[in-house]
């Protein structure tokens, strides 16, 4: 297992407790007898091994490379652990881009649906992406002509109507966006 | 069944302690289960030890270097069931050495011949190698039930062996194992008229398996009552399955992505709609938004949530919740965050146990759970008994908070992720946040500490946790004093696991007595040295002196050391 040389922490009494200490909060972490691990891993420095940190010693077991996270802490289950790193890669939220048109522009935007949580969020960003009033079926209220409807293309090709299906099995199929003319309804 | 019958007539008749004949104390001893309890039944005379050695037909040995296979094939000679538990839990994080011992062999041999109708063997941080598995495969021809947590040391070669030559097989559960997976083949090796399997739990394995013999095994097998499923397993295929075994209590599904069409996902919500009778889930793996509805119908009767490989987000979770709303136990990942556990606090008001795991688990990293987080599942969950929360941040009050709403715990962990990292508002140390919880939860059996500690918290649990079991300790305390406190005020301690604290010999020694009554002990990365080693070696037979030799469980102590010592 190797663990890097730990020195003797025996000189950690309770009298020098940092906490207990005048200085002020701020200054904790540049406490000389006890440090947080994690100020010393941001500022990236090394530390050699006769400086009394039985924390960063301890947990620099899998080589000098202080920056290495170790494998005994925190305390997982390996199998746990090494999936939650396999999946590491996709750090961030899932995302689901789709084209979205609007009649007579050539050049089309990207939207992603997974940042919506409903039609009600969808509707809102579109109106406020394509400077128009959208209509979808749920929607009351009087209609004008300049108005425009909101369309998508299902997995099957067909052109429907948005706002129909529950919100999550629309998701399922959806392909691409396409705002159009209300009057073409 | 071995012959029984030696009733000690010899003996003067004292025995007015039991006026029954031998089978009566027997039948009625057959009702307790509880193996320790079955440990006092057989101290209180010898009529009793006799009863209980005969009618024994389990046996759940804790550590098994505490006796020798063949103590105790001596002492039980009717044993259909076997747990056995080897390496100490610190294994678990890369802290025991390879090849530190706990083979299963040994003990396999000895069973052979003394109990041939074994039907159950449980083993949990054992050595297992695929002979063994070969072995047990051959010798016990009415073996039923085998299961296998966190060993090592065997392939899918050996579950191969196991399928093909247990015929009256009925369980089992490969769970998180070392194993050496070889390729899916082994589940294609059960017979096509073998149909007697009731659980199945090979989650943990990666291959892909055939899923034409997982199919056609699930539909022959009418008692399936337990399906944990590999990541391998589609969405689509396990539709299909489910419409096979629509009696399944205990579901581990697949893989929960996958590109669906809108008929399939329609049948896959058809099929949880069909199964009613689920109380634990488990699985989901990537676990995609778009597909969790459909399993909300099936989540009417759901008691234990297992949603540790699925990194759902607060929103997706919080919607799922409320279909859940019988829940007793949820195990999570912190990226639902505290908004998530916000709406458990309101959606799961049966709740007894949350973990919550990091999704990222690096000191140092940002995101995750908080203490409000925390508080507010406390405020809803008024049932909570058992915690395990990672986090990294925590405060005295928030952990003061929580255990007045909920007074009950008997298992409080707390892992503060970044090393003694001291109460985030006030800077102050953590010890009066675990000096709450000894002080409020009288009925608390195991704890784990975190972050910045002094003695002074150790002195708390010293004068409160009367009733502790388990506590471990990584990187706290001040001084020897800390763990003398506890060794002196816990009388009901059992195992111990201290990792990188101050402390050494005159801590170490200070347990003599306490050892006595101890399961286990393990000590690494403190200031120990082999005098003090020695010294307690030298002490502790001892210290066993005045033990009778009915003790089950001689302790175990470890202690490891690594680098400089001082003299």
């Amino acid at each position: 297992m190797g663990k890097a040389a730990h020195s003797s922490s025996s000189s950690i009494d309770s009298s020098e407790h940092p906490a207990l200490s005048s200085a002020s909060s701020s200054l904790y972490h540049q406490s000389k007898t006890k440090r947080c691990l994690s100020t010393d891993l941001r500022l990236g420095l090394t530390l050699s091994s006769s400086t009394s940190l039985p924390v960063h010693d301890a947990l620099s077991n899998s080589g000098s490379n202080s920056r290495e996270q170790p494998s005994d802490w925190p305390p997982l289950k390996p199998l746990l652990r090494n999936t939650l790193a396999e999946k590491g890669n996709n750090r961030q939220r899932p995302t689901f881009f789709v084209k979205v048109y609007m009649e007579g522009v050539p050049i089309g935007r990207k939207l992603d649906l997974f940042a919506h949580h409903g039609y009600d969020g969808l509707i809102t960003t579109l109106a406020h992406m394509f400077r128009t009033n959208i209509l979808y079926p749920a929607m009351d209220g009087v209609h004008f002509d300049k108005d425009h409807v909101l369309t998508y293309e299902d997995k099957e090709g067909d052109w429907m109507m948005v706002g129909d299906v529950p919100w999550e099995m629309f998701l399922t199929t959806v392909k691409r966006l396409k705002i159009t003319g209300a009057d073409g309804c | 069944m071995a012959s029984k019958k030696k009733r000690n007539s010899t003996e003067g008749k004292e025995n007015l302690v039991s006026p029954f004949p031998d089978e009566v104390l027997e039948c009625v001893l057959g009702f307790v289960m509880s193996h320790r309890d079955r440990s006092s039944v057989s101290l209180v005379c010898k009529d009793w030890y006799s009863a209980d050695r005969w009618s024994r037909t389990h046996v759940f040995i804790g550590n098994c270097y505490s006796v020798s296979p063949e103590i105790l094939v001596r002492r039980f000679p009717n044993i259909r069931s076997v747990t056995l538990k080897g390496k100490p839990r610190f294994s678990d994080f890369n802290l025991v050495p390879a090849n530190w011992g706990a083979d299963i062999q040994s003990w396999l041999e000895v069973f052979a011949s003394a109990y041939p109708h074994l039907e159950e063997l449980r083993l949990k941080r054992m050595t297992v190698t695929d002979e063994s598995l070969e072995f047990l495969a051959h010798s016990f021809p009415n073996f039923k039930a085998l299961a296998l947590v966190s060993c090592d040391g065997f392939s899918t070669d050996g579950l191969a062996t196991i399928a093909t030559y247990c015929k009256n097989l009925t369980e089992l559960d490969i769970l998180e194992n070392g194993i050496e997976d070889l390729g899916g083949g082994w589940l294609s090796c059960f017979p096509e008229n073998f149909s007697s399997l009731e659980i199945l739990n090979f989650a943990n394995l990666n291959s892909e398996v055939s899923f034409d013999a997982l199919e056609r095994l699930v539909t022959r097998c009418r008692s399936l009552k337990v399906l944990k499923a590999n990541k391998s397993v589609t969405l689509e295929q396990l539709q299909r399955l489910l419409s096979r075994a629509p009696q399944l209590v205990e579901l581990g599904s697949g893989s929960f992505s996958q590109d669906l069409t809108f008929q399939q996902y329609a049948e896959l919500k058809n099929a949880f709609n069909n199964c009613r009778n689920l109380h634990t889930l488990s699985g989901l793996w990537e676990a995609s938004s778009l597909y969790l509805p459909a399993l909300y119908p099936a989540c009417v009767n759901l008691t234990f949530l297992n949603l540790s490989y699925a990194s759902l987000q607060s929103a997706e979770f919080a919607k799922l919740l409320p279909n859940c709303p019988l829940l007793r136990r949820l195990w999570v990942l912190d990226t639902v965050e505290d908004k998530g556990l916000e709406a458990v606090g309101s959606s799961c008001p049966l709740l007894e146990e949350l973990r919550v795991f990091p999704a990222e688990p690096v000191v140092g990293g940002g995101g995750g759970v908080t203490e409000s987080g925390f508080v507010a599942v406390s405020r809803g969950c008024r049932k909570l008994h058992y915690t395990l929360y990672f986090c990294r941040q925590m405060t005295n009050a928030a952990v003061a908070t929580v255990v007045q709403n909920c007074p009950d715990f008997t298992h409080f962990r707390v892992c503060i992720m970044n090393p003694c990292q001291p109460d985030h508002l006030t800077n102050e140390p953590m010890d009066e946040a675990f000096g709450s919880v000894v002080k409020t939860c009288t009925k608390l059996r195991r704890l784990a500490v975190s972050g910045l500690l002094t003695d002074l918290s150790f002195e708390y649990i010293g004068r409160y946790a009367k009733n502790l079991e388990t506590l471990s300790v990584a990187f706290a305390g001040s001084s020897d004093r800390g763990m003398q406190c506890v060794l002196e005020g816990c009388p009901k301690l059992r195992k111990l696991e201290i990792r990188d604290c101050p402390f050494g010999n005159v801590a170490l020694l200070s347990g003599l007595e306490r050892y006595e009554s101890m399961r286990s002990l393990w000590m690494s990365a403190c200031t120990v040295t082999m005098n003090g080693c020695r010294l307690l070696a030298r002490e502790m037979p001892r210290a066993k002196k005045g033990c009778p030799s009915l003790r089950s469980h001689p302790l175990r102590i470890i202690i490891s050391m690594h680098g400089r010592l001082s003299r």
